[in-house]
């Protein structure tokens, strides 16, 4: 239900000027319906009448290249600015704002900070919504929307990146990372990065009854220790190619991405379970029709295999629908697009995990800063 | 006091001192010069490629640009207001002075981003126009390096030797004549010193930045980090060779213009 959000239009001063609240209260309703589910889109251009979209993504080389691929056309067809956003975290500032003015109209999330700000409130337009307006929704595989949320519109495979030249053989199953010919050398990464959260459910998974099996988890990191600690892949990439780490937690196109270069890196993409890092897009649901209708425009260009194309080659990742091209890189390691190799990916119970999430990153940390 | 007085446990301890401040620096001019792909110390062979990735960046110079500007108008507004501030802390008779100094310097005390966060709150439930704006961040600028302005000029302003403005009043001149042309000259170091403080502060803000910056306008800081995160690049150490350079230079600059005061003065 809508019933307490009000229309941006209407702040609490111009509706005391209007009148009384009762007054106003009824046409509120109505306008609250009408904007939380009114808005289509068909999928073509159209005149914003140089209204500016607020968008949030990552930063850097990533902004250049969205710049880039799309960005400045979609500006000019859609005459609209977009406000491009980069400093992340986007939960605080979503739970910060008035729920009928959302900090931004589009999103693009990591899972985590995504369930965690679905879950503190209902920011967001209902994935159905904005299904039935995005038509390149309809030709994404089933796992980009199996999240409920958002739209995922690219993603890659956790794996291990692995020196080939240290420690043969070479790893062939997910628990070969406790092996001990990887004794002092594992490296994975703060509890706040979202491959070492993946890496800490899968290995309750693994060696537990299930996700929700934190004793096993934990007992999988104690096992693994003493492990080198990074913030980020791209340092992770640095150990691995300085030989500091010969097995880490990856995605495998940036494992991908250094045997390319040359490196002796090598992917063991996990197949015991098969969580995915990914890029999804939201929606937001209170903000203006103008703005809401260029989301979907721009959520749909996203999903468009000519930018998917271009992008998933640039960054190494994989496409989310069907007749996007993989990038040569990934192709050359034999990833496909195919119902097939899509087949059994799996979204952890995040609800579950943020609840649980302060104790299992005092407990996990202490076990890292133990060794 | 020359230096064979200074006793040798001191100028070994100062030599330490020195060394564990300027190593980071050595640090990050090193690993900007790096010929290797990634961020890493020792670098892997010399070379000038990711200064020349930053300096044809279309991330990194305008975010040097930006926060550039930003840091020299958040100097500007605050060296003004903390001096205002300075000279009613120190001259007033006030039994508030004390709890306005606290006020005054609790940017320093809190935590950068409670700070920001609570801008960033204040700002989107105002609705004035504050939120994701220039104006909006320049304020959150301004309230983190106005303390150093305050702190520096009113140490100065303590020892202030008052009879010389009331020597220049007592010949004519106006309060506020008195205050340009005798007060200011003298606590003129002090002012600039908490002006580089407060560029400082400001050029290498992040954790205002981070709830403050406004969409397509990315300060420098922001843009390091950014390029940390997804390509770990010695870019961002290059970045950080033109920040310290900047630094240095507003440095050198600050205090010759006192110096041309003090000259211009005597």
């Amino acid at each position: 239900m809508t019933e307490s959000i009000k229309p941006p239009s209407y702040s609490r001063r111009q509706a005391l000027k209007l009148g009384t609240g009762a007054a106003v209260s009824l046409p509120l309703f109505n306008i609250n319906h009408a904007w939380s589910a009114d808005v289509t889109y068909d999928g073509g251009t159209f005149d914003a009448g140089g209204a500016t979209l607020n968008v949030a993504e990552w930063g850097g080389f990533w902004q250049d290249l969205v710049r880039k691929l799309m960005l400045d056309d979609f500006e000019k067809q859609f005459n609209c600015k977009v406000a491009y956003d980069s400093a992340f975290p986007w939960f605080p500032k979503f739970v910060a704002n008035p729920k009928d003015k959302p900090p931004f109209a589009v999103v693009n999330w990591n899972y985590p900070e995504m369930f965690k700000t679905a879950k503190a409130g209902d920011f967001f337009m209902p994935l159905d919504e904005v299904m039935a307006n995005v038509p390149n929704s309809k030709n994404v595989w089933p796992f980009a929307t199996a999240n409920k949320v958002g739209i995922t519109w690219a993603y890659a495979r956790y794996c291990y990146a692995y020196r080939t030249d240290m420690a043969a053989p070479p790893p062939t199953k997910f628990a070969d990372f406790w092996d001990a010919r990887y004794a002092g050398k594992r490296g994975t990464y703060i509890t706040s990065n979202t491959l070492q959260m993946d890496f800490f459910l899968a290995a309750c998974k693994v060696f537990g009854k299930d996700q929700y099996d934190l004793d096993a988890g934990y007992d999988a990191m104690k096992r693994a220790s003493p492990l080198k600690i990074s913030d980020f892949t791209g340092n992770m990439q640095a150990l691995l190619e300085r030989g500091e780490v010969a097995i880490a937690v990856q995605d495998d196109g940036e494992a991908y991405l250094q045997a390319k270069k040359g490196i002796k890196v090598a992917a063991l993409v996990w197949d015991e379970v098969k969580p995915i890092l990914t890029q999804t897009m939201t929606v937001s649901r209170y903000t203006d029709p103008v703005q809401k209708k260029l989301s979907l425009a721009f959520l749909n260009r996203t999903l468009d295999a000519g930018f998917l194309n271009k992008f998933t080659e640039a960054f190494n990742y994989a496409p989310v629908t069907k007749d996007a091209v993989i990038p040569a890189t990934l192709a050359e390691f034999g990833i496909k697009n195919t119902a097939d190799a899509v087949s059994g990916f799996t979204i952890p119970d995040w609800n579950s995990y943020l609840e649980h999430e302060d104790d299992i990153v005092e407990t996990v940390n202490q076990i890292f800063g133990s060794h | 006091m020359s230096e064979s007085s200074v006793p040798l446990p001191f100028r070994v301890i100062a030599a330490l001192g020195l060394v564990v401040l300027l190593l980071p620096v050595v640090i990050v001019v090193l690993s900007g010069l790096n010929a290797g792909e990634y961020l890493t110390f020792p670098p892997q062979g010399l070379s000038l490629r990711w200064v020349r990735a930053f300096l044809t960046s279309p991330t990194f110079m305008p975010a040097y640009g930006f926060s550039f500007t930003l840091a020299f108008g958040a100097t500007l507004i605050s060296t003004v207001l903390g001096t205002m501030a300075s000279v009613f802390l120190t001259r007033s008779t006030s039994r508030w002075t004390g709890t306005l100094r606290g006020i005054f310097m609790l940017p320093i005390v809190l935590p950068g981003l409670v700070l920001g966060l609570a801008l960033y709150v204040f700002y989107a439930t105002t609705d004035l126009g504050l939120s994701r704006s220039l104006t909006g961040l320049l304020i959150g600028h301004v309230l983190v390096t106005c303390p150093f302005v305050i702190a520096t000029v009113s140490a100065a302003l303590v020892g202030f030797d008052l009879s010389l403005e009331e020597a220049a009043r007592s010949l004519g001149a106006t309060a506020l004549g008195a205050f340009l042309r005798i007060t200011l000259p003298i606590i003129a170091p002090a002012i600039s010193a908490g002006s580089i403080f407060a560029f400082i502060i400001s050029f290498g803000q992040f954790d205002v930045n981070l709830f403050l910056s406004i969409p397509n306008l990315q300060p420098l800081p922001l843009a390091m980090y950014a390029s940390l995160r997804y390509a770990f690049e010695p870019t961002a150490a290059a970045a950080g060779i033109f920040a310290i350079a900047l630094v240095a230079l507003s440095t050198i600059a600050t205090s010759r213009l006192v110096s041309f005061k003090r000259m211009f003065g005597a």
